[in-house]
Parts: C-alpha cells; sequence; structure tokens
C-alpha cells in the first residue's frame, strides 16, 4: 500500500527569530485527512512550526507546499486563502469584538464570506454555547469560551488544514474534554488536523501521528499507542 | 445669556474642528501603534490644497472641498510607503517612525513654502453672514463647519462598524496577528488607515484655515491640540477622542472668553498633566482583563 500524495509537505524547513534558527532542517508530509500531534518541551519550535506554516514567520531553507503548490514564502492572509488555517496559542480573540463579530472575521475572505451564512450554521451545532454567547464581547467570555470561539472563527475561515496550538492551554480539564470531543468530531468530518500539546495523554490515544519535536528537530514519529509503551522517549522528552 | 450662548457656539466648532483632525491621529495609532508627526503638514497642504483650486484654478468651493480630500488621502499614502512601510520590521517601530514622520513633516510644510511662499493667505472657502441669537451673531461657517465635521464622524463610524474594510481595520487593531490569520492582508489596512487619516486631517486644515488664515506653519497648533486630546481620552481610543475633542473645545472656549484668550492653551496642557496624574492611561482608556 502506498501513502497518499500529502496534502502539506514541509521539505528541510529552517526557521527562526533574528539570527536564532528555532526549526532545524525540519521536514514532514502529512496526508489528507491525518492527525498528526506534534509534542515536545515548550521552546522547542512547536509554534515556531505552526507560524512558518501559516507564514507569519518566514522560512530562511526549505519549503512548504500544499496540495503540490509552493507557499513557502506566501503571505499569512494567501496562505488562509490558500486552505490552511492557524488557531494560535492564548486564543488571540478580537477582545472589543462580540462572539459574533468574532466568528464574521473567519468568514472576512471573499470565498468564505460567500460560505458564511452555512458555516456560521455548523459552528453554532459544533459549539451550541457559542450561539447562547453570541452577542457577547469576547474579553467578557470565560478561558473555555474564548477557546471555543477562537476555534469557531478558524473554522469560519473554511480551511482544509486545521492547524491548533495547545488547544488545552489553561483550561480545566472538564473543559479539555470538551475540547477534545469536537477535535474528535472534526477529525470524523474529513478534516485534516495538525495540533501541537506540550504532553497530552488525551493525544496520543486519538491522533494518527505523533511527532516528538525536541531542539527544532523531528527525534521521533510514530502512533500514539506505540509512544505510551515507550517509557524512555516520555521520560526524556516530555518528563514522564 | 448671550455669553453662554457664544461659548457653546464657538466651542462646538472648536470641537468639531478638533474631533476631525485628532480622529485620524487615534486611527493611525490604534491600528499601527504610530504617532504620525506628519499630521500638522496634511492639514496645511488640505488648506493649501483647497485655496489652489478654488482660489487658483478659479473652480467652484466642493471642487477646492474634494481636492482637499484627495490631496490629504495621497499624502497620507505617501506617508505610508515613504515612512511607516520600510519601518514596520525594525526592532523600535514606535520610535523610528516617530522620528521619521517629523521629517516627512518638514519636508511637505517646506514644499508648501516653496510652493505658496511665508505669508498668510485667507482661506477662500468661507460662507460669509450668519444667524443671530439673542444679541450674539454666529456665522454660517461655524455652523457649516459642525455639520461637516458631523458628517465626516458619522461617515468615519458607518465605515468602522459596517463596512468589510472597517471590521479589517477594527480586528487588525485589536490583534495584529489574529487578523492576519483571517486572511487581512495588514500592509493594505495600514495603507488604507493612513490615507482616511490623511482625507480627515485635510478637512480639518480647510476647517481651520478658514476660520484663521493659510500659512506653512498653520498644521502645528492643531496637532499639538489633537496629541493633547488623544492623551487624555486615552491613545488610540477613537470614540473617545470624539468625545474628548468637544469638551475640550467647549472648555476652551469658556476659558478664552471667562479668562482670556491667552489662558486657553495654558489650561490644555494643565488638564493634561492632571489626567495623567490621575488616570495615566486616559478618560476612556481601559486596563484591560484578561480571564484565562
Amino acid at each position: 500500500m502506498t501513502r497518499p500524495a500529502p496534502l502539506v509537505a514541509i521539505k528541510n524547513v529552517t526557521a527562526g527569530y533574528g539570527g536564532l534558527v528555532v526549526l532545524d532542517n525540519l521536514s514532514l508530509d502529512i496526508a489528507p485527512g491525518e492527525f498528526v500531534a506534534i509534542v515536545g518541551p515548550n521552546g522547542h519550535g512547536k509554534s515556531t512550526l505552526l507560524k512558518t506554516i501559516s507564514g507569519l514567520v518566514p522560512a530562511s531553507r526549505g519549503s512548504i507546499a500544499l496540495a503540490g503548490v509552493d507557499i513557502t514564502h506566501k503571505r499569512p492572509d494567501r496562505i488562509v486563502a490558500a486552505g490552511i488555517v492557524h488557531v494560535p496559542q492564548g486564543d488571540m480573540l478580537f477582545a472589543d469584538m462580540t462572539v459574533l463579530e468574532n466568528l464574521r472575521m473567519g468568514a472576512y475572505l471573499p470565498q468564505a464570506a460567500a460560505e458564511s451564512g452555512r458555516r456560521l450554521e455548523e459552528v453554532f451545532a459544533l459549539l451550541p454555547k457559542l450561539r447562547d454567547r453570541r452577542g457577547q464581547i469576547a474579553s467578557t467570555l470565560s478561558g473555555g469560551e474564548r477557546r471555543m470561539t477562537g476555534i469557531g472563527r478558524g473554522l469560519m475561515t473554511g480551511g482544509k488544514v486545521l492547524m491548533l496550538d495547545e488547544p488545552s492551554l489553561g483550561l480545566a480539564p472538564i473543559v479539555i474534554d470538551q475540547i477534545y470531543e469536537l477535535v474528535d468530531r472534526l477529525k470524523a468530518s474529513g478534516r485534516t488536523i495538525v495540533l501541537v500539546e506540550e504532553n497530552a495523554a488525551r493525544i496520543f490515544e486519538r491522533a494518527d501521528r505523533v511527532c516528538l519535536l525536541d531542539n527544532g528537530r523531528f527525534v521521533w514519529s510514530g502512533g500514539g499507542a506505540e509512544l505510551m509503551r515507550r517509557p524512555e522517549l516520555l521520560e526524556t522528552y516530555l518528563g514522564g | 445669556m448671550d455669553v453662554l450662548v457664544q461659548i457653546v457656539a464657538s466651542g462646538l466648532t472648536l470641537g468639531a474642528m478638533y474631533a476631525v483632525s485628532t480622529v485620524g491621529l487615534s486611527l493611525v495609532y490604534g491600528s499601527l501603534n504610530m504617532l504620525n508627526m506628519a499630521h500638522g503638514a496634511i492639514l496645511t497642504i488640505g488648506g493649501y490644497a483647497a485655496y489652489a483650486v478654488s482660489q487658483q484654478l478659479g473652480w467652484p468651493a466642493p471642487l477646492g472641498f474634494l481636492a482637499a480630500i484627495v490631496v490629504g488621502a495621497l499624502i497620507g499614502l505617501l506617508i505610508f510607503a515613504a515612512a511607516a512601510r520600510p519601518l514596520l520590521k525594525s526592532r523600535n517601530f514606535e520610535t523610528n517612525v516617530f522620528i521619521a514622520t517629523i521629517g516627512v513633516g518638514a519636508v511637505l510644510e517646506n514644499v508648501v513654502l516653496k510652493l505658496f511662499g511665508p505669508y498668510a493667505k485667507p482661506q477662500p472657502l468661507n460662507i460669509p453672514g450668519g444667524v443671530r441669537v439673542g444679541a450674539v451673531l454666529i456665522p454660517y461657517q461655524n455652523i457649516a463647519i459642525l455639520g461637516v465635521a458631523i458628517a465626516m464622524m458619522a461617515i468615519v463610524a458607518l465605515l468602522l462598524q459596517r463596512s468589510r474594510a472597517g471590521r479589517a481595520i477594527r480586528a487588525t487593531a485589536q490583534n495584529r496577528e489574529a487578523a492576519e490569520l483571517m486572511g487581512v492582508h495588514v500592509h493594505g489596512v495600514y495603507a488604507q488607515v493612513l490615507a482616511l487619516s490623511g482625507a480627515l486631517a485635510a478637512v480639518s486644515g480647510v476647517m481651520i484655515s478658514s476660520l484663521a488664515t493659510l500659512s506653512p506653519t498653520m498644521g502645528g497648533d492643531p496637532m499639538l491640540k489633537a496629541f493633547i486630546i488623544c492623551v487624555v481620552a486615552g491613545l488610540g481610543n477613537t470614540y473617545g477622542a470624539v468625545a474628548a475633542a468637544m469638551v475640550i473645545g467647549l472648555l476652551e472656549a469658556a476659558t478664552q472668553y471667562l479668562l482670556g484668550v491667552r489662558f486657553g492653551f495654558a489650561l490644555l496642557l494643565l488638564l493634561v498633566i492632571a489626567v495623567l496624574i490621575w488616570r495615566p492611561s486616559g478618560f476612556f482608556g481601559k486596563a484591560r482583563i484578561v480571564r484565562l
């Protein structure tokens, strides 16, 4: 059996800030519909990898392609338009806008605006709480509601590839469970998901593939169940 | 009673003029974190553009007004291209762009000096006559300024709240990276904001010169007042800036009538000091609460 052609192909990418190299000659292929989890200690390049894919951080070497089309040096707004959506760490909501206005900003691009009515219903169906909160100013939401608004806003773009940066960060366990149930449903609907977490057993049982990122390089990748059976890896890279 | 009418009439006119130029300044600070020190020069150029079209070319007054708007917007774009854009990636953008726009402002002011000479000129966009309220004559010009200012504010508010471009401006001001991730081309937004700000400054320049005179340095004083209003309102808070402009206009008029013209500016500076001691982030500036 051959693997399907990758939807996202990252080849030998080096990236960082100023003179500081954060991603060191890193490669990763993501198949359509695949759920890839990227784990590793803080400050080792997980968020930078997502930012490099979404165009916020330029790659100094290497290439990134989406469905065979090179997007390496495109602007972030062009990369969203191409179909990769990045839900950033810490939500980064538009604090003075309502939940509904935040969601509508997700449908800012013309192709997303054309679908915004239907997508808004989809988002409300997935996250019914947002429907109740739609008139509320984003800065007054609880942490869980903020996270849901951030993810809902990302879904409004209609991107084929959904990148989530630490969706469990700072949330109570019960809310984290809700967020991961949502991720399950998004996966079941056929979306390609790239998810970054510091360390969460919750993702090992869900992800098709777990990649361990350490010092800007992938040191291991494989199934989540397999990683659970490798205590030495967990010990070395994820602190047990 | 007559004094009160006089104070309210001239205070509202002053406030309206201040509001128009302050909103431009505030939008630019809110979106780009950029203090545009060339704002006063745009104001001056706006006044002269109206003069050149309606006096030197002899075209109708509305065209002069329109010319001021167009030239102001173009100068705003020029400032984006020449000063803001090259510095956006620099480490100390706020400081660097502040210095760069002082330079751009000096150049623009000298272009005006070279083209129109150093002597004060009357602004031809002026409506003679007035309406009498009690013993007080309120010039039509003041009423027109108030009307135009209200119209401009309404247009800006509609633009920001209802249009796609306005939503992109607000989103960029609130969170630049998130706006980019939603598909907003932020450099385009910056250019639009500077063009809008330039157009507003130019309109304000036409208004101010129609009550006083045109001169190459006329923009300095209103720009300083616009900064004062921005600080009092809370930097980058556009709606607060409108409210603060009206209050300060009324306060200045009251001071001038009751205490004398020379105390007007001193009182404004006193007000800034008081506000900065009492509420360092401005009257409408808020300390944002972040819940996790």
